[in-house]
């Protein structure tokens, strides 16, 4: 599946790939301490925010919640 | 979190996790951007006055691997001035076989000041409600090519 925004499907899919194991292999067992992908998310995410400022998708409501607000992620 | 690409499904055509996060109750919580290509009749593109077909949805999702639930919630965020379609889906066991998994799935369409309104309402309606049935064969899909692809 591709991203909304053309140039980030790579980097998408080495995100998604990495989640979708922590997902199944971790999450899913309830072992949800540590993230390993924060930072293929946040590589990602600097991409995906930039194809939405250029494509004017109205995503306000959910502005606030990029990767510099901090979170709630279990990485300690 | 795999629900896409599906055969069942070929709209929806691009997906980007904008938000990702575990509260406090170890229930993950994912936003996502949707791009969806809908099949509109042209001559209702014409008469709706627009020629934009790439919507856009967000998706709010939670997952509880306690509870073995999970809960989606999406709205439209284009062609918000014409239509509003929030959509809510709860996976859950079933209460009385936990081999089984109970889908509830709802929707609120509203249209807004169009002459089209009723037509539009109904399309909607009859094309989401063929969509749960089509959701429910990609969740299979899904399932059976997921096995393949964890072994």
């Amino acid at each position: 599946m591709n991203s909304v925004g053309e140039a980030c499907t790579e980097l998408k899919r080495e995100y998604d790939q990495c989640f979708n194991r922590w997902f199944a292999e971790k999450f899913l067992k309830g072992e949800s301490a540590g993230d390993p992908c924060v930072q293929l998310f946040k590589r990602y995410q600097l991409c995906v925010q930039k194809a939405i400022k250029e494509k004017d998708i109205p995503i306000e409501g959910l502005e606030f919640m990029g990767p510099s607000k901090g979170k709630a992620e279990n990485s300690s | 979190m795999r629900k896409y690409p599906n055969p069942m499904n070929p709209c929806v055509v691009g997906v980007d996790v904008l938000d990702r996060s575990l509260d406090n109750q170890g229930r993950l919580h994912s936003h996502r951007l949707l791009s969806t290509e809908w099949g509109l009749p042209s001559i209702v593109k014409a008469i709706l006055g627009t020629n934009r077909t790439l919507t856009y949805i967000k998706e709010h999702s939670v997952v509880d691997p306690v509870e073995k639930k999970m809960e989606l919630c999406s709205s439209n965020i284009t062609l918000t001035n014409l239509v509003s379609v929030d959509e809510r889906l709860v996976y859950r066991p079933h209460p009385e076989n936990p081999e089984k998994t109970v889908l509830t799935q709802e929707a609120i369409i509203t249209v807004k000041g169009v002459s089209l309104s009723s037509y539009l309402e109904s399309l909607m309606a009859n094309t989401i409600s063929s969509n749960a049935r089509k959701g429910w064969d990609a969740i299979e899909w899904i399932i059976q090519n997921s096995e393949s692809a964890l072994s």
